[in-house]
């Protein structure tokens, strides 16, 4: 069992889901695990556990970790995830690695299976726990989760004492929506763009560190008056000094594993208007894929 | 959003499927094309909810291929991809003539809709008017309660109760569900109800059971009450939709599948 203080990389996005070229954030998590060979537990619970999420979890970790998946979704159906005592699982790990998607559906899956409070012990015992998107908003009091301008405030496991805001370069009305409900009286928080990483001892904002040169985040509050004021953190890029960012794996194929792609916002090969993925602007920086990170499955049953 | 007055109990619809319809019988569309015959429209707006299964693109496809072509206006909702919906989650659901429920998880179905709160706008489409069905999970979440494989080994789990008494389903495809339902029909831990095969589906209009139907020659089902601590079965007999067509098998993946699930819950590790 890992003898440390409670640990949590929040990103604003990116990782091996967004960032297919870049490993900087994911080798960032993986030494705070302070083992040779890791275990490293992923929950796609907020992709609906979709299956090309999972490979791509297996293609970036299994090399270098004791890497395994638990899918909340496919139980009885021998998909290789963890099935027998969940809890156990996740409390034996170095590193809790949360997907991107939906984090209402997420939180409320993970409720409903009993993993709020599990991963409340797993923290508490000093496994590191992290992920994108969904995957950070969740250890927080409070978090915006924004689809298409109607965004949300969404109550997360609350580890963490503050509120949390992601995708905040590459989606401007996220950025405007939390602003607002900071100005009305939301916790203050933690606003990170793709590619930064809050890291946090305890519930003590450690560092902010980043794949990307140039890429911000910022300790925001109510400024008294309805208002919402910004304070740009200080961000440690994690790449060598001068390095420029033609690295960063612009995605232009969300749907690694099944055969679909998505080029400029078209949706390939999937007559059936079931493109979930978000518009990417074609050559310029690694466009969120919302908290939804290319979802797609390919299993196809109905086993109640 | 054109939201209709509320219709009387009596006209509230819901269609419970042990198992059928386009997801598991892909050339028998007897039960799907029941699902629109139910609608108060000649072409009716059709929503699918996908989220026992996590929303799979399978079971998204599998919709489209067995509805594009026929009168009615499809839609999915997913709500794993919300950024995907044109209009407010409220207004999409309430907006429908059918929502149809599919297969997977009851536990996970249950759990996501309570926390979208699609489980309350769904109480009040049925009380507008709005047929609700689905199949398996989709099927049982209507009821007092069912039998899930969500956690691996069946177990019982309450729904949303807007029909008194509980249902299992798969009663032939997977026999290991139908125990643990019996048992905890008599002990009390779930009410008296239903245990339907494939292809079968119930038809309530208001809280009573109207018909009983099925896709394939043979499939049935049976209601079970625990009296004074004893089980009384009482057979149903389902009416044949389009009798003059030819029984479809289960597709062969569906079998093999079954086959692979029987094995396993044959092995020590279960309880």
């Amino acid at each position: 069992m890992p003898a440390s203080e409670p640990q949590i990389l929040a990103l604003g996005g990116g990782g091996f889901s967004m960032e297919r070229e870049n490993p900087m954030l994911d080798d960032y998590v993986l030494a705070l695990a302070s083992r040779e060979r890791p275990r490293v537990c992923f929950l796609p619970t907020a992709s609906g556990d979709a299956d090309h999420y999972v490979v791509r979890f297996y293609r970036r970790f299994s090399a270098t970790c004791a890497a395994s998946h638990v899918s909340l979704f496919r139980r009885d159906q021998g998909t290789g995830g963890v099935e027998e005592n969940i809890a156990q699982h996740l409390l034996a790990q170095d590193v809790i690695y949360v997907g991107g998607g939906n984090v209402v559906s997420m939180l409320g899956a993970w409720r409903a299976h009993g993993l709020d409070v599990v991963l409340q012990r797993a923290w508490a015992r000093g496994i590191v726990l992290c992920g994108p998107s969904a995957g950070s908003l969740c250890w927080f009091a409070e978090a915006l989760s924004a689809f298409h301008g109607s965004g949300r405030r969404v109550r997360g496991l609350g580890l963490l004492p503050y509120s949390n805001c992601v995708h905040y370069d590459a989606e401007p009305q996220r950025r405007e929506q939390y602003r607002r409900l900071v100005g009305e009286g939301m916790r203050p928080g933690f606003a990170a763009e793709d590619g930064v990483g809050l890291h946090f001892r305890g519930t003590r904002l450690q560092r902010a560190v980043s794949s990307r040169p140039g890429a911000r985040a910022y300790r925001v509050e109510s400024g008294g008056d309805g208002t919402a004021c910004e304070t740009p953190l200080e961000v440690h890029y994690l790449g060598e000094s001068g390095s420029v960012g033609d690295d960063l794996g612009v995605e232009d194929d969300l749907g690694v594993g099944d055969g679909q792609s998505v080029r400029d916002g078209q949706s390939v090969g999937d007559g059936a208007g079931v493109g979930a993925e978000r518009s990417l602007s074609a050559g310029g920086p690694v466009s969120a894929a919302a908290e939804h990170s290319g979802m797609r499955q390919t299993a196809t049953r109905a086993a109640a | 959003m054109s939201l209709a007055a509320e219709v009387p109990p009596e006209r509230r619809t819901i269609f419970a499927m042990g198992g059928g319809g386009f997801t598991m019988e892909p050339a028998n569309p007897l039960l799907d094309d029941y699902v629109l015959s139910l609608a108060r429209s000649p072409r009716p707006r059709l929503l699918f909810l996908p989220t026992a299964s996590g929303d799979t693109t399978g079971q998204i496809n599998a919709f489209y291929a067995r509805f594009a072509g026929r009168p009615c206006e499809a839609q999915h909702l997913s709500l794993f991809r919300l950024a995907e919906l044109r209009r407010p989650l409220a207004e999409t659901v309430l907006d429908q003539d059918v929502v149809y429920a599919g297969g997977g998880s009851l536990r996970n179905l249950l759990a996501l809709w309570r926390a979208h709160g699609l489980d309350e706008l769904l109480v009040r489409a049925w009380r507008h008017g709005t047929v609700l069905a689905g199949l398996s999970a989709g099927a049982m979440c209507w009821f007092q309660g069912g039998v899930t494989r969500s956690d691996g080994a069946p177990a019982p789990l309450a729904g949303l109760g807007l029909l008194r008494g509980s249902l299992t389903v798969h009663a032939d495809g997977e026999p290991e569900r139908l125990p643990v339902w019996l048992a905890a029909v008599r002990a009390g831990e779930l009410p008296g109800g239903w245990a339907l095969d494939d292809g079968v589906g119930l038809l309530f209009r208001g809280e009573r059971l109207a018909r009983v139907v099925s896709s394939r020659p043979g499939a049935g089902g049976q209601r079970v009450d625990a009296i004074a601590g004893e089980l009384v079965r009482r057979r149903l007999e389902p009416e044949l939709l389009g009798a003059a067509a030819t029984p479809a098998p289960l597709d062969d993946d569906v079998q093999e599948l079954r086959r692979v699930q029987r094995l396993r819950a044959r092995a020590p590790r279960r309880l």
